[in-house]
């Protein structure tokens, strides 16, 4: 062996570990990996690994007729299933050029914010454990259920409702039902003091999450950040807003910001959020009983149902930012194709692996649920 | 503001011979235009026109025309506006140049698509498998690929007979699909 044929066999250097967060790991709403590269406790580098909850939604969905995939839809999200039913029955009714009566989009705003109010408890419960503290995921889960109640005597299902149909929604509301969800968000509003005093008002909680995983405006815009995360870092935009859907146009609520855009502002911002969904819901409830009418469109038989040939782009906020579906329809039976765009899609993959490089390895659970990913969206 | 930037725009756009430009409603514009041209629209709508907003890249697979259509999503937060880029790439090619120089974010959905439809994004920064990752078989997503008859082939099926369920059918009870019933049956088999 000549000397300058020899190549010395390269090592990583001896200082350099690799660690695998996941599949299960308390970090975040589901199975998700994510291998870091550590020497001592810094993070040199993060790859996210996808693929364990990947069901072939997409793929699924151009086999089956229009009104089955109804049933798909909500599970492409667990903590946040509203916005998927809405966002499909809205691009079904944009490519059919369908009107949905004003009861039945006032409806499908409320469940919407009620469902965005649960995944923020269900939020704020998984930040606590995260750095620790555990009493606020038992309150979050706990405050949650009560949520999970109205949706069950709405409709019968708890996480999954199917309660939306192209069209309107399946079915009016109960009687007593709106007092019913007036009472129990008065009691959440009245919980939220002591959720101010057990996370945000907690010098634990906020020494343990200023200036962690600090994302500016520049770089979240050029990563494809949106909704709180968005906000958290100052820059106003929300899809109710900027781009609206159903009536939230005629809906008053301010969109809170943030400026530091760390993990302490991303919460902070979504605490903020609560009382704008607390002033939705109130509006709604007011506005509702006036609103007599149909709660659906006719539409023909469901079975033999062929929707125009079209395409559509549909976006919607949900609770994790901007949420869009692409369909495409090629006048059959079934969808030629839907294509699902989740907010977490850039906070889980892109995101995160930006935010990891040069964090400390026990922000990292941390600085993942802030972002509020949710894996089963990046997988589809 | 908003709207005389809409003009504007409307005006560019159509000033522009080999693009097809259509404003579906206010604050949705379709625009089709030929592969080659898509970069230099794309960088012009960035930079002149404030869309920093990369919303999505959708594929579909046009599979009677023997091409693959790229859709890019890109929306103002100035002008609240999306406009949806269309393009048509040849099926036999299967592969075109990534818009990373231009929008960072399009990392995940070019490798998306290239996991599922087999395209390849030049210029990509990283082209690995991410959801797919034991997967070894063709594209999933194409029209060509056919789950259930990949089901069949691939693997074998099972007759679930436990002795509880054969009691309950004596009596005339249990789970009665017949295979030819059952979505995906042994029917090609037999």
């Amino acid at each position: 062996m000549r000397p300058e044929n020899y190549e010395a066999k390269r090592q990583p250097p001896s200082n350099e570990f690799e660690l695998n967060f996941g599949p299960n790991h308390p970090g975040i709403e589901g199975n998700y990996a994510f291998r870091v590269k550590v020497s001592g406790d810094i993070v040199l580098e993060g790859k996210a690994d996808a693929g364990y909850l990947h069901r072939g939604f997409e793929k699924l969905m151009e086999n089956r007729l229009w009104i089955q995939n109804i049933a798909i839809t909500p599970r492409i999200c667990v903590p946040d299933p509203v916005p998927m039913e809405v966002i499909y029955c809205l691009s079904v009714e944009d490519l059919c050029g369908q009107e949905v009566p004003a009861r039945a989009q006032w409806l499908r705003v409320l469940q919407m914010e009620m469902s965005r109010f649960a995944a923020y408890l269900f939020y704020f419960g998984g930040l606590g454990s995260t750095n620790g503290m555990y009493t606020p995921h038992y309150w979050g889960m706990a405050d949650r259920d009560l949520i999970l109640d109205l949706f069950e005597e709405l409709c019968g299902g708890r996480v999954y409702h199917i309660y939306n149909i192209p069209g309107g929604v399946r079915r009016d509301i109960p009687d007593g039902w709106l007092e019913r969800v007036s009472s129990t968000f008065d009691y959440l509003e009245s919980r939220l003091k002591d959720y101010d005093d057990l996370v945000f008002r907690n010098q634990v909680f906020i020494r343990r999450t200023r200036g962690i995983g600090v994302l500016n405006q520049q770089e979240a815009l050029e990563l494809g950040v949106t909704g709180p995360n968005l906000r958290a870092c100052g820059l106003p935009f929300d899809v109710r807003r900027d781009d609206p859907y159903l009536v939230y146009d005629q809906l008053d609520f301010d969109l809170p910001t943030e400026d530091a855009g760390d993990n302490l502002a991303r919460a902070l911002v979504r605490r903020a959020d609560l009382f704008e969904i607390l002033r939705i819901i109130r509006q709604v409830i007011k506005a509702l009983p006036d609103i007599d009418g149909p709660i659906r469109a006719p539409i023909p038989n469901p079975l033999a149902w062929n929707v125009p040939a079209g395409e559509t782009y549909q976006r919607v906020e949900s609770s994790k930012g901007e949420l869009a579906w692409y369909v495409v329809s090629d006048g059959g039976d079934k969808p030629y194709r839907a294509h699902v765009r989740g907010p977490s899609q850039t906070h889980a993959v892109q995101v995160l692996e930006h935010l990891a490089k040069g964090a400390r390895l026990e922000d990292i659970a941390q600085i993942m649920f802030s972002l509020d990913a949710c894996p089963p969206e990046v997988d589809r | 503001m908003s709207k005389e930037l809409a003009r504007w725009m409307d005006d560019l756009l159509q000033e522009i011979d080999t693009l097809k430009f259509e404003r579906k409603n206010e604050r949705r514009v379709r625009v089709d235009v030929d592969s080659k041209s898509v970069h230099s629209l794309l960088e012009l709508l960035r930079g002149r026109a404030s869309f920093v907003h990369l919303s999505a890249i959708s594929c579909v697979d046009w599979i009677d025309e023997g091409q693959f259509e790229l859709v890019y999503h890109i929306w103002s937060y100035e002008m609240n506006t999306l406009v949806s880029v269309h393009t048509r790439i040849s099926r036999d090619s299967c592969s075109y140049i990534s818009v990373y120089d231009i929008f960072p974010n399009c990392a995940f959905y070019e490798r998306d698509i290239h996991e599922m439809y087999g395209m390849y994004f030049e210029g990509s920064p990283c082209m690995d498998k991410f959801i797919l990752t034991e997967w070894d078989g063709p594209p999933p997503m194409r029209k060509d690929f056919d789950s259930e008859a990949w089901v069949n082939e691939h693997f074998d099926w099972q007759d679930y007979h436990p002795d509880w369920l054969q009691e309950l059918e004596t009596q005339g009870g249990g789970i009665a699909i017949h295979p030819e019933e059952q979505r995906f049956s042994r029917r090609n088999k037999e």
